[in-house]
Parts: structure tokens; sequence; C-alpha cells
């Protein structure tokens, strides 16, 4: 059937506009930082070819580039291994109420995911202020004083777990909604096949919830791979990575070396990086879940 | 000695279902505490926030710090800026990706498969690499510094996840629909607007509550886009207000109040359309 549905006319026409807004603001950036990590460029006047010496100092002489992955390996560990579990747990726990209870719970859980990383931070400087803050009220009132009078978040001893919690605190609806809407679409047959053998309580999720939603769960876990190394805005708004580059990630560090140093060349060179470690993850992610949803 | 048996039983049930409530209860608490005190301290007195006590009853509540807030924040100015910027990029992301998706998953051509995989790779790329080179490359074009480039950038880091949830929509529609309509003589652009859009209120509506709510909450892009105050958004109306007026405390929570007041009205109403929008994005993101 020669029809309107086939007509390569059409088919340009609807395609267009979205190809050529992802290939102008998406992909041909990338292209762009390319050309300027062979560079030296301040960001003003002329500039010179310097072929890969950016790309050698990032990898073998620059601390703070691997300071930033460890904190995201760091910040991933702790989303992994608390914020997760956590999650999961209070989703259980949520499966067993009426559908009425469980939306009001899960809709307040999920307020401070809705809300802009720029209030949410703001608000969380007060809560850590060490002269009125929440935190400093509350410790006031327990009498812990070492406590109450601790700048967390340029002690350089608490400020990285400070801006997690942070980010855990803002996450922690999104993990809930994921793991609740996987436990909600697991088919009731399988709890209630368990219960006749006598399978209950701890049991039911050790040997028969968690396996079944082991692939579900691993595509959750990857997806927070990914969403730590998302992690700039936190940073810049809260410590600016500091204080000594303790907080530092890698979004923001290139940011820094752009607009604070000066260093275009050099920042466009960690931009090219950040790229290669995204795509590669999602890369392995799609190979994992891909395997996982065949098997 | 039986019935007594009963009783304990049902005494333990109900000590056991106090805990279970009480477990969930204090961890909502710890959850929304840190915005019940910013709403709080928003209504009280810039001195009432040095004491020793976490919540206090605001009589009278100071409506002041809200109209300080709005008058000397210059909220007005900010908050044309984000409605024109969020306007335009939610219209423009809803009008490519539907279209976009609609080619992909409806009509019939070889490379369908292809473009579509490619477009979905656009949610790998992370915003933050894009911010030199776009600052750069936008400058190329003269568009660094306006409302255009900001919208462009917008509706670019929209269209990947609305194309997958249109998509989604669009491959369960049956085929009749709009066989019938051509073989009444329709043409395409008639079969797209008057018959398959209307169909589509589902994912139209979460997709355009997603994306309000992702460039309403925007900083980065703008922040890095933007440098003249008069068309910054607004997120800005804090950091700008904090550093004019750094002691005031109180109407700085007001400030924050006001930006989060928008997303957290509309949360009240869609909230259900938006825990399912994201979760569409987070399956495949």
């Amino acid at each position: 059937m020669q029809s309107i549905f086939t007509r390569k006319r059409n088919i340009i026409v609807l395609i267009t506009p979205a190809l050529t807004l992802l290939c102008f603001a998406l992909l041909a950036p990338i292209f762009v930082s390319v050309y300027y990590s062979f560079t030296d460029w301040s960001g003003l006047g002329p500039y010179g070819y310097i072929g890969t010496d950016h790309y050698r100092t990032i990898l073998f002489h620059d601390p703070v580039f691997w300071k930033s992955l460890k904190n995201a390996m760091l910040y991933l560990l702790v989303t992994v291994c608390i914020q997760h579990p956590f999650a999961f747990t209070v989703a259980v726990a949520l499966s067993k109420l009426r559908e009425k209870t469980s939306q009001i719970f899960r809709t307040v859980f999920f307020i401070p995911a809705i809300l802009t990383v720029v209030v949410t931070t703001k608000l969380w400087i007060y809560i850590y202020n060490p002269n009125f803050g929440l935190l400093h009220n509350l410790f006031n009132g327990l009498g812990w004083d070492r406590l109450a009078k601790t700048a967390w978040l340029s002690d350089p001893a608490t400020a990285l777990g400070a801006i997690i919690l942070m980010m855990i605190w803002q996450g922690f609806g999104w993990a809930l909604l994921l793991y609740y809407s996987a436990l909600m679409a697991m088919p009731k047959e399988l709890l209630d096949a368990g219960s006749v053998d006598g399978v209950s309580g701890l049991k039911l999720y050790r040997y028969i919830v968690i396996p079944y939603l082991l692939p579900v769960i691993n595509s959750i876990l990857i997806i927070a791979v990914a969403a730590t190394l998302k992690t700039m805005e936190t940073v810049f708004l809260a410590t600016g990575g500091g204080p000594g580059d303790i907080t530092q990630f890698l979004a923001n560090y290139l940011y820094q070396k752009a607009f604070v140093s000066n260093q275009f060349g050099y920042a466009n060179a960690i931009s090219v990086l950040f790229v290669i470690i995204a795509m590669s993850l999602a890369l392995a992610t799609n190979q994992i879940s891909g395997r996982s949803n065949t098997e | 000695m039986l019935l007594q048996q009963k009783m304990i039983n049902r005494y333990l049930n109900t000590v056991k279902k106090l805990l279970f409530y009480l477990f969930l209860t204090s961890l909502l608490v710890i959850q929304i505490f840190p915005i019940i005190w910013l709403l709080n301290f928003s209504l009280l007195r810039n001195g009432d926030l040095f004491g020793s006590h976490l919540l206090k009853i605001p009589i009278p509540p100071q409506w002041i710090n809200y109209v300080k807030a709005w008058t000397q924040g210059n909220i007005p100015v900010y908050f044309l800026n984000s409605t024109i910027i969020v306007f335009f990029s939610v219209l423009g992301t809803v009008v490519v990706s539907f279209m976009a998706a609609y080619a992909c998953a409806r009509l019939y051509w070889k490379l369908s498969g292809f473009v579509f995989a490619f477009i979905l790779l656009g949610m790998t790329v992370p915003i933050h690499t894009t911010l030199l080179p776009n600052f750069i490359w936008f400058g190329f074009f003269n568009i660094i510094n306006t409302r255009t480039g900001v919208i462009i950038a917008y509706i670019a880091f929209g269209i990947s996840f609305s194309t997958l949830v249109f998509s989604g929509f669009l491959r369960g529609i049956p085929r009749a629909m709009e066989e019938s309509a051509f073989i009444d003589g329709a043409g395409l652009a008639k079969i797209l607007f008057k018959i398959i859009a209307p169909m589509s209120q589902t994912p139209l509506v979460t997709v355009s509550i997603i994306s309000f709510l992702t460039n309403w909450n925007e900083f980065i892009m703008a922040n890095t886009f933007i440098a003249s105050e008069r068309l910054r958004t607004l997120p800005f109306s804090i950091i700008n207000f904090e550093g004019q007026y750094s002691s005031q405390y109180a109407a700085q929570f007001a400030v924050m109040m006001l930006i989060a007041l928008p997303p957290i009205v509309l949360f009240g109403i869609f909230n259900k359309q938006i825990m399912a929008g994201a979760l569409a994005g987070s399956v495949k993101g």
C-alpha cells in the first residue's frame, strides 16, 4: 500500500526537528569539546594546539580528578548500601498497607524530589548552620555541645558526609518509588504459593521476592550509578567542592577549571573524559539489563 | 486458657501494628521535617531563628516576609522569565517529541529503529558535559545570554525522555484508527492532530508535567548560559536575595517557599501522573 504512512516527505518533516535539536545541543557540543581539549585556550583570545597534553596531565598528574571519581564512588556506595536497602524495606512496609494509605505515604516521601535543588541545597545549608541551624538547635537541646558547634559543611571531617546526606535525602523518594512499583508488579500467585508452602516473613523475601526481583533491582542499581555521576548542583551551591577539594565532584571540577581558573582547554578535556565514562556506563547498563531481560 | 491466649495474640498484633506505623511515620517526619521547618521559619521573625526550639508557633504569622521576598527579591521579573522559558520549552518538547515518536512508532521506514535508538541515546549524555562546549557553541550563534538559547537546550534535553513516553503509548493504538481515517481521505497532519493527539491525553499530560517540573527547577544550564540579571529564572531569586539581604533570614525562607510553591501545588494535583512519569523515565534512563 503506497500510502501516507510510508511517504518519505512525511517522515522527514516529522523527524527533522527532533534530530536537529539533538544534534545541535547534545551532539555538536561533544565535538566542540573534543576540539578545544587539544588546545591551551583560556576562554579568551588566541590559543594553540597542544595535542594530548591535557589528557596525560589529567590521567597521570591530577589528584583532584581522581578525588572527584573517588567521591562519586563513595556516594555510590552509600546509595547502594544504605539508601537502597532502606528504600526497599520501606517499600515492603508500604506494600502491606491499603492502597489509599500507601499512596499518601509515597506522595509525601516524594516531595523532596520535586523541589529545585537550589531550594533544597540552600535549605540544608541552613540546617547545617552552626549558629542557628536545625541541627544546632537539636544538639543544643540534647546538650551535645560539640556537635551543636560543628560547622558540618566547612569542617573537612564532615563536609563530604554532609553533602552526601543531602543528596541521599533528596533521592530517597525516587528509590522508594522504584522499589515500590517493582513490588507491586510482582505476580500475587508467587507470594501466595510461598505462604502455602509455609514460607513466611523474612524468609519469603530472602528466598522468593528478592530473587524474583533481581533483574529489576539490577537495573535500579544501574540507574543509581548513572545518577551518582550526574552530581553537581548540590556541591556547586553548598561547598564549591571545598574545603580543599574534599567534596569535589567531576562536573563541578570541570566547571571551576573553566570559569574560575580560566583553563578552558583543560576543562574541555575533563568534559570529554566525563562523556566517555558516562557513555561506557550506559553501555554497560544496556548489556547487563539486556542480559537480565533475556534470562 | 484458650481465650487468654487469643487475647494475648490480639494484643501482640496491635503492638506490632503500632510499632509498624510508628516506624513509617517517624521516617516520614524525618524526611519531611526540613520542609516543615522551612515553612515555619518563613512565617517567623528574624530573631526567632536564634533559640533552642526546633519549631515555633508563628503568632502572628509574619506574612511581611513574603511581601519583602516578593518586592525586594525582584521575584516578578524572575517569575516572568521562568514562565516564558518554561512555557516555550514545554510546548516545544511536547510537539517535537510527539512528532518524532509518531514517525518512529507508527510510520513504515527502514531507519525507524536506528533513529529511535539515536534519540534515546540522548538520555545518556549528562547535562554537565555540554555546559562548557555549549557555552562556546551557543556563542557562535549569538544565543548565549538569551532566553532562546536556554529554551533550545531545555527542549533538546527533554526530547529523549518524552519520545520514549509517547512512543510507548503510540505503539499500543490499534492500526484501524488511522487506516479508516486514511480511507476517508484524511491527510497525515489531520490524522496526527485530529485523531491521534486527542487520544493521547495521558502521555501528553505526563510529558507536559514532567517537563514543566524539570525546566522550572533547572538551575545549572540557566546559570551558565544567562548572565544578565533581567533574564534570569526563579531559582536565582534566592541567590540574589541572599547576596543583597544576607541577614534577613526569615525573608530568605519566604523566597525559598515562593520558588518551591508552584511545583508543590502541581504535585498536589497531579501526584499520580508525576510519579508515573518519573517511573517511565527511569526505567530506560
